[in-house]
């Protein structure tokens, strides 16, 4: 038995299934490809298959990671080969290796986002980024109840880069990713539209890297 | 994806519902196929995607290397909204095409209210809703299922309708068309050849005529078309396609498992159950080839669980043969199995156990009514100590929560006999108490579920005046002022849902109007409790000048003329006419395995049933 850690990308229209659904699909795309996991005990016995970071509805990844058990020898190549010829179309396994951080090493996300210039001008995006004063709502826990928080975005942006791309803006920047602290395009975007009064919502975000706390690559 | 398309979709609930893409869906080439078939399942995407009928006939017109067919669901109203503000025309969601460009759009009709659906989803098409609107040869709109036994309500709709199972008839019309679109044909004439092919009903070349009180008069065939139109069945469900493999979707559907018809009619005859009498005559599976196909199916979709359904599963001959073929290899590959629709009266002790080792739910029974009498009337032949012995069995095996499943406003159904349904839930609760093997330390639970019961054609009920909505709701509180235990919980159904489907059930083409007018009041997924919108389809009956009461709550005379009398589903009338007229005495009527009841459905199998 050994660990694998296996690079989703997903990309196209499955990115509008849920982080909650993939692991009912992959589940799945594991028991047809025959690839022998070690199951969990206890009464209702399932598959270890462990996605270590959420990925929001309607946003894409160029490669997710995900950890599980092989029981047995079966190379991490074989494994990768055998699923990638029953993954649904938009998934792909990238690579298989062993791990090598920790998942609660992931501290930060690299995103690329592309908002149209029918929604927002390049100079109202830096505007707004630079702007120091972004916030959005957050819903958050406290005392065990669910409340809504309000989040200082600005703080929280690591780096950004914008982009000319034909009808839209790209917008590349780096935000929290990881167990503790969470922020993503998407209320990003949601800060961006309360700072400039209209509604800005993107046209695609892709996740496209994961770093640890010193920006390093996470592996 | 359409960019348009990409921008709504994070705005709307469970957007993967609307993106395709699923494993195992169909991707074709579109200039390569003659047909495209849009296949539309008048209810959302989870109810439609747990529905082994349309992932059949999906397969087996996939199977066509000319045709292309995709699916279609309802809209939620969200997406709706979105979708009429940007102007997206509802789309197949293999290749996110408009369905309006499409040769056939087939609907499937499992129950009455999804009507308004079906007009909702063509107008959302950007298609007329009447066929008489929409000139073309294509798209051709189809009906099939349950509810096309009596098709009349919504005929005005429909370009035809195919009767009973579609494996093979819906290729014949596929062939009939085809061959139409090449020569040019304009829908009339296609519909004219269409109605030749058995099983084939083209509402449009039948003309009504009414009598003076309101009653049909006569429904007369025009163009060559057949006095009676006979449903199609498949004579060999060994031989007949079945597909390898489902469409996994992404999101939770009801039933997200391996689902697998094990036989085709029922032996049974309960007299009010419509689905007892239509899907006769009785041909079963082979226990080798269901577990083949089985097989296929989890290795293909990587389900974990089989179902096996059937209208009664344990009246399956070679039930136990089939669970031993399974369970040899569902354990090591640790795939469940449920059988649904288990009987009362025949659950082993053996398959309790089988099916123990396996998986551990709620056990349900349908003794449908309270007394015996009652169960007499309506030939639901199960006792009470056969009731009690079974949840022993089953008390004895583990199982502390039992569901009981019955009706109210039966024909000749009394206060006593509805009060009759408490105590016998009281029963199942003293045998609990008194089972020396139940499970320690759990107190038992029973339920009650009190639907209305709805008279439905081709059964022996099908000339019974509905209970009216005030009876029902005077049954309803006297069950519950009478429930001798508190350990009972009693859940029942919304009468007005049951009012309405009575209407539709037994209704004529003077319905049309009104399913119309609801509609364009807003009405759509009827069949959904927080949905359905009473008042906007009273306001309808009124603009309408039509009377529901006419058709739920009338007593039909024998040799009153049927709407649905000029379609044939096996059953004779005079069988129904005799099992009406026993039901009045309390008598009952032995199953097809003591004795044939000389139903007339064997007629369609070459006089052959499988029991
Ligand atoms: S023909 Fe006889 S055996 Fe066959 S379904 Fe009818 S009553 Fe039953």
């Amino acid at each position: 038995m050994y660990d694998l850690r296996l690079y989703i990308s997903k990309k196209g229209r499955i990115k509008f299934v849920s982080h909650l659904d993939m692991f009912r699909l992959m589940q799945r795309a594991v028991r047809r490809a025959e690839i022998p996991l070690w199951y969990t005990e206890g009464f209702n016995p399932h598959p270890y298959i462990s996605f270590l970071l959420a990925l929001s509805l309607g946003v894409e990844s160029e490669g997710e990671p995900v950890d599980i058990k092989i029981l047995g020898d079966m190379s991490p190549q074989e494994v990768k080969d055998r699923l990638n010829r029953c993954m649904p179309e938009g998934l792909y396994v990238e690579s298989a290796v062993k791990p090598f951080n920790k998942s609660a090493e992931i501290a930060y996300g690299t995103y690329k986002v592309l908002y149209s210039k029918e929604d927002i001008s390049e100079n109202e995006l830096f505007e707004a980024l630079t702007s120091g004063s972004l916030t959005c709502e957050k819903s958050g826990k406290s005392g065990g109840k669910k409340v809504m928080k309000t989040v200082d975005v600005s703080q929280h942006i690591k780096s950004f880069k914008l982009s000319s791309e034909n009808e839209d803006i790209g917008l590349e920047v780096v935000l929290p990713a990881g167990s503790t602290f969470n922020l993503n395009p998407i209320q990003l975007s949601q800060a961006v539209s309360g700072y400039l009064g209209k509604e800005v919502v993107p046209v695609s975000v892709i996740r496209t890297a994961l770093h640890t706390e010193d920006m390093t690559g996470f592996y | 994806m359409d960019r348009k398309l990409e921008r709504i979709l994070p705005l709307v609930q469970k957007p993967a519902r609307y993106t395709g893409g699923e494993l195992n869906s169909v991707i074709k080439d579109k200039n390569k196929v003659d047909i495209r078939f849009a296949f539309c399942f008048p209810d959302s995407y989870e109810i439609g995607m747990s529905h082994l009928g349309m992932k059949i006939l999906y397969s087996a017109a996939n199977e066509r290397d000319d045709t292309w067919c995709e699916r279609v669901f309802a809209p939620w109203d969200d997406m709706e909204e979105q979708m009429r503000r940007n102007n997206i025309p509802l789309y197949a969601l293999e290749s996110g095409d408009p369905i309006k460009d499409f040769d056939i759009i087939g609907f499937t009709l499992q129950y009455e209210l999804c009507y308004t659906n079906v007009l909702n989803m063509l107008d959302l098409a950007g298609l007329p809703v009447r066929a008489s609107d929409r000139k073309g040869l294509s798209p051709i709109v189809m009906g099939g299922g349950p509810c096309v036994c009596n098709p009349e309500p919504v005929a005005e709709f429909f370009d035809l309708f195919s009767l009973g199972e579609g494996e093979e008839v819906n290729s014949e019309i596929m062939d009939l068309y085809k061959e139409h679109k090449k020569r040019g044909s304009s829908k009339e004439e296609f519909l004219t050849d269409a109605a030749k092919i058995p099983g084939v009903y083209v509402p449009s070349l039948y003309k009504t005529e009414y009598n003076a009180d309101g009653t049909l008069k006569d429904i007369i065939p025009c163009e060559g078309a057949p006095e009676t139109v006979t449903k199609r069945i498949i004579s060999d469900l060994d031989k007949v396609f079945y597909p390898d493999n489902f469409v996994v979707p992404f999101i939770d559907v009801v039933h997200d498992r391996v689902t697998h018809e094990i036989f085709r009619g029922c032996i049974r005859g309960c007299r009010f159950c419509q689905a007892g009498f239509i899907y006769r005559p009785i041909r079963e599976k082979s226990p080798d080839v269901i577990n083949e196909q089985c097989k296929t199916l989890c290795k293909n979709t990587g389900y974990d669980e089989i179902s096996l359904c059937s209208l009664s599963s344990s009246d399956y001959t070679k039930i136990e043969e089939l669970l031993s073929k399974l369970l040899d290899w569902t354990g090591d590959e640790k795939v469940n199995i449920a059988l649904p629709s288990l009987r009362v009266d025949n659950f082993s002790e053996e398959l309790v156990k089988k099916l123990t080792g396996v998986r551990r739910s709620g056990l349900t029974f349908a003794p449908e009514a309270g007394t015996q009498r009652m169960r007499d009337v309506i030939n639901k032949n199960v006792t009470e100590e056969e009731l009690i012995e079974t949840a022993n069995i089953a008390f004895s095996n583990g199982y502390s929560a039992v569901k009981l499943y019955f009706m109210l406003g039966l024909p000749t159904e009394t206060d006593e006999d509805v009060e009759g349904i408490g105590l016998l839930a009281k029963k199942v609760v003293d045998a609990f108490y008194m089972n020396p093997d139940k499970p320690k330390g759990r107190g038992v639970n029973v339920g009650i579920s009190a639907s209305s019961f709805v008279p439905k054609p081709f059964t022996p009920f099908q000339w019974e005046p509905q209970a009216t909505p005030d009876e029902l709701a005077q049954k309803q509180e006297h069950l519950k002022n009478t429930l001798p235990s508190k350990k009972i919980n009693v859940s029942f159904h919304n009468i007005p849902t049951s009012f309405l489907e009575g209407v539709f059930a037994r209704g004529d083409r003077r319905l049309s109007d009104v399913i119309e007018c609801a509609w364009k009041k807003g009405c759509r997924f009827d069949g959904w409790g927080d949905k359905f919108m009473f008042d906007k389809w009273q306001e309808s009956f009124v603009d309408c000048g039509i009377s529901p009461e006419f058709y739920a709550n009338r007593r039909r005379e024998y040799d009153e003329k049927l709407p649905w009398d000029h379609l044939d589903f096996g059953v004779s009338k005079a069988f129904l006419m005799k099992e009406s007229k026993k039901s009045y005495n309390a008598e009952t009527t032995p199953h097809c395995r003591i004795k044939c009841a000389g139903c007339s459905a064997n007629k369609l199998n070459g006089g052959k049933c499988d029991v």
